[in-house]
This record gives structure tokens, sequence and C-alpha cells, in this order.
């Protein structure tokens, strides 16, 4: 799963913690960086791969027209609502961020409301190339299974050269150089199960 | 936060997880009431660069990017050799002979016992591999970068290398290598029969995860701070050449 990159321009030191013990339990967030009040991030999200902001209400009020002038950034943006509305937050900027949050939920929704995000975003086929395409989880199933790529290839009805060119295109995806590990990783994943694969020499 | 003037003793004790870092910098407990920087100065080592380390060490969100961006390429260099030398001697062979003993007093099939310890094997091998390639053609090739910006006139032969080579080439190459360790500890966990050594087994998958969060730290710190500022001077130098 692809891992998303999230920054937070929050005010509050015990909210931003809070915040970001959240989404360290949220599988394929990560924390880049965390902002209090007024820190300048801009310079920061050139040179980071920042997929998400989590800016709170009052940061927002004081930085939504910058906000509002750059779609680039309010579609990054998760706004995180305090319990009194402010002025900004009632404009039209709120209905263009892609989700909001508020500082009132509870753990649960907070957390599910990120995931369907992250979930969202990672359908877009230019996010998820480092995922193994159909054939190439044939391959690793079929690899785990003892066969050599001879015989993958007759029976996928494909050339030797190219199960080798899918074999070092796996490789290089998941970053797994032997077979053991692929066998792992198959496993792991759900390709195959232990008893299906076939029995590795002991060395 | 770490700081300087703390008690090194006081540090040590209230964050226990900075222990693999200690051999590291040659440093060893038996600090008495010497502070932080004292200690350092005593065995010759940056103090700032040690705070930096051992402060990204403990804290995820502490960004030590800009605050390594200080120290010369050459302090992190020796910084890395003595990292890759604490996984070969100390981490790896630690968990791999824990491991062993867990394989070998288990009551799993020998097919699953092959399975898991083929993977080791090919994994250190290729751990060990992907060390000795740093070590013996980028981290030289790092320091060697450094000393030729500080000439006023670089090596001619070292700037026409560096006009068909770049450390990008190898970024693209540097595979992460604590994924495969994950894939052992969730085989473990959730395919593996249960181990009559249960305290074995925590410890093992104890070692594993010191260990992937260490190589996570290690790798970001090569990728996010030592990559592009070798990049950045690969350019200043081309750049110099060319006027």
């Amino acid at each position: 799963m692809k891992t998303s990159g999230f920054i937070l321009l929050i005010d509050s030191y015990l909210v931003r913690k809070g915040m970001i013990a959240l989404l360290n339990r949220i599988q394929g967030a990560r924390v880049l960086k965390e902002f209090g009040a007024g820190e300048p991030f801009l310079a920061y999200m050139e040179s980071h791969p920042v997929d998400y902001i989590i800016i709170g209400q009052s940061e927002f009020k004081r930085q939504g027209d910058l906000f509002i002038s750059k779609p680039k950034l309010l579609d990054k943006t998760i706004l995180l609502e305090g319990p009194h509305k402010e002025g900004i937050i009632e404009s039209a900027a709120l209905h263009e961020v892609p989700a909001s949050i508020h500082l009132m939920e509870d753990k649960e929704t907070i957390i599910g409301k990120i995931r369907n995000l992250l979930d969202r975003d990672n359908k877009d086929p230019e996010r998820s190339s480092m995922e193994l395409s159909p054939r190439e989880t044939t391959i690793v199933r079929l690899v785990s299974m003892g066969l050599t790529n001879r015989l993958i290839a007759e029976k996928l009805f494909l050339s030797a050269h190219t199960v080798m060119t899918h074999r070092k295109n796996i490789n290089s995806k998941l970053g797994i150089k032997s077979v053991s590990g692929l066998i792992i990783y198959a496993i792991v994943n759900n390709i195959i199960t232990i008893e299906e694969v076939s029995s590795p020499p002991s060395k | 936060m770490i700081t300087r003037e703390l008690l090194m003793y006081r540090v040590v004790l209230e964050n226990l997880q900075l222990l693999p870092l200690l051999p590291r910098f040659n440093l060893k407990s038996g600090f008495g009431e010497l502070s932080v920087d004292e200690v350092c100065q005593a065995h010759g080592v940056n103090t700032d660069f040690f705070l930096e380390i051992a402060n990204a060490y403990l804290d995820e969100l502490y960004v030590a990017e800009e605050g390594l961006s200080l120290f010369s390429l050459d302090t992190m260099v020796t910084y890395i050799s003595s990292t890759h030398a604490y996984y070969k001697e100390i981490a790896l062979p630690s968990v791999e002979k824990k491991l062993h003993h867990l394989m070998k007093h288990s009551s799993l099939s020998k097919k699953e016992i092959n399975l898991v310890t083929n993977f080791f094997n090919d994994y250190k091998k290729d751990f060990m591999e992907h060390l000795s390639q740093e070590e013996e053609h980028i981290l030289p090739y790092v320091l060697e970068l450094e000393k030729q910006a500080g000439f006023e006139k670089p090596d001619s032969a070292f700037i026409e290398k560096l006009k068909s080579y770049s450390i990008r080439e190898f970024e693209q190459e540097h595979d992460r290598l604590e994924t495969s360790l994950k894939h052992l500890s969730e085989l473990i966990i959730k395919y593996l029969p249960p181990f009559d050594d249960l305290q074995l087994c925590h410890q093992v998958l104890n070692d594993l995860a010191v260990l992937m969060k260490d190589l996570v730290d290690h790798a970001d710190m090569e990728d996010k701070v030592l990559i592009p500022r070798v990049a950045e001077l690969e350019k200043i130098l081309l750049s110099r050449a060319s006027n």
C-alpha cells in the first residue's frame, strides 16, 4: 500500500499530538512534519511529498485566503473544526476541501474518515504503480509453488524472455531479490498458502 | 527533547531505546554525573550531531533534516559506517541466533522451518551485499566529492566522472531493507503455529521491530539528508567546472 504524507498546521500542542497519535494508528499514513501557530510551511511543501494537510480551525481562519487562492493546497486540505464555528469556516471553502473532521468526533469516526480518504485516493491508478499487476501476482504464485521460469512460460503461454522481464519488474517493485523472500511475501499477502508452497530445500 | 546540559545517565535511563545508538558513537555506560555534552566531549563526539541523531531516533516527529544539514558529509559518512557495523556485528547476528534457537526448539514442520531459515539466510546475504555496495562505492564517492569541492581546482578526471554519474542513480536502486523483515514478523504472528517458547518468540519479534525502525530511520537519513546534499554538491561542482 502506498504511504501518504501528512503535515499538520494546528496551533494547539495537545490537539496536534493527539492528531498525530491517531494518524500513527492508520496504516499508510505518515506524519512528515508538524507546524504550530503561524509557522511557515510552504517552503517545506515544495521539497517534500506532502499528500494531505490537516489544518486547525484557527490556522485556517488565519491562512484561509492563501488556501482559497491555491486550489492545489485546497485539494489536499483536511479541515479540523473546533467547537465554535468561526466566520470563514462557513464560507464556500468548506465545501471544497476533500474532508473535514470535528474536534468532538470520537476516535473511530476520525480514523474512519481518514481511511476512506486514503482508500479513495489510492484507487487512483497513478498512485498504485508499485502494486503488482494480476499477471505479476500469478507469476509470484507460480514461483512460490516451485515452478522454474521455463515451466511458468509454458503454463502461461509466454516466452521465457517475457517471464524474465516480469520477474525483474516484480523484484524492483517489491524490493525483494530472493525466491525465499518472494514466498514469504506471497504467504502474508494471501497469494498462496503455506500448504501450497513447494517444499524448499534445506540449506 | 534531549539537550546538551542534561545528565547522560538520566537521558539513557529514561529512554532505553537509545541503547543501540550508543556504541555507534563509541559511548559506553558508566556515565556518572556527566552531562550529555561532557560525555560527548570526553569521547571526541560532536555533541550537536549526537543530539540531532538521538532526538530524531526518539521522536519520529523530530525533523532532523534541517539540523543535520549543518554537519559535514564526512561526519555523516562516519556515522553511517558505524551504524553499518552495528547492523552487521550486533543487530543481525543477534536476531539470527534467537531465530535459529526458536526454530530448533519449535514444533513446526520441517517445511515451515525451512521457509523461515532459507528466508533469513537469503535476507542476510542481500542485506550484507546492500551494505558493502554502499561502503565500497557510495560512501567513498561522497567523501571524495566533499574533498574535491573544497579544492579551488577540482581534479579534472573526477569532474569527467561526475558528468556521467550522479548519486541519484543510487537513489533509484536504493531498496528498503525493512520490508522483508515486516513480512517475517507477519508470518510468525499470523500464519505459523504458536511457539512453545513464548518468551523467546516475543524477543525475536521485538528485536525485529527494533531493527526495522532503525533501518527506516537510517534509510530516511540517507534518502532525505545525505542524497539531496550530495546531489546539490554535484551540481555546484559541475557548474563551477563549466565556468
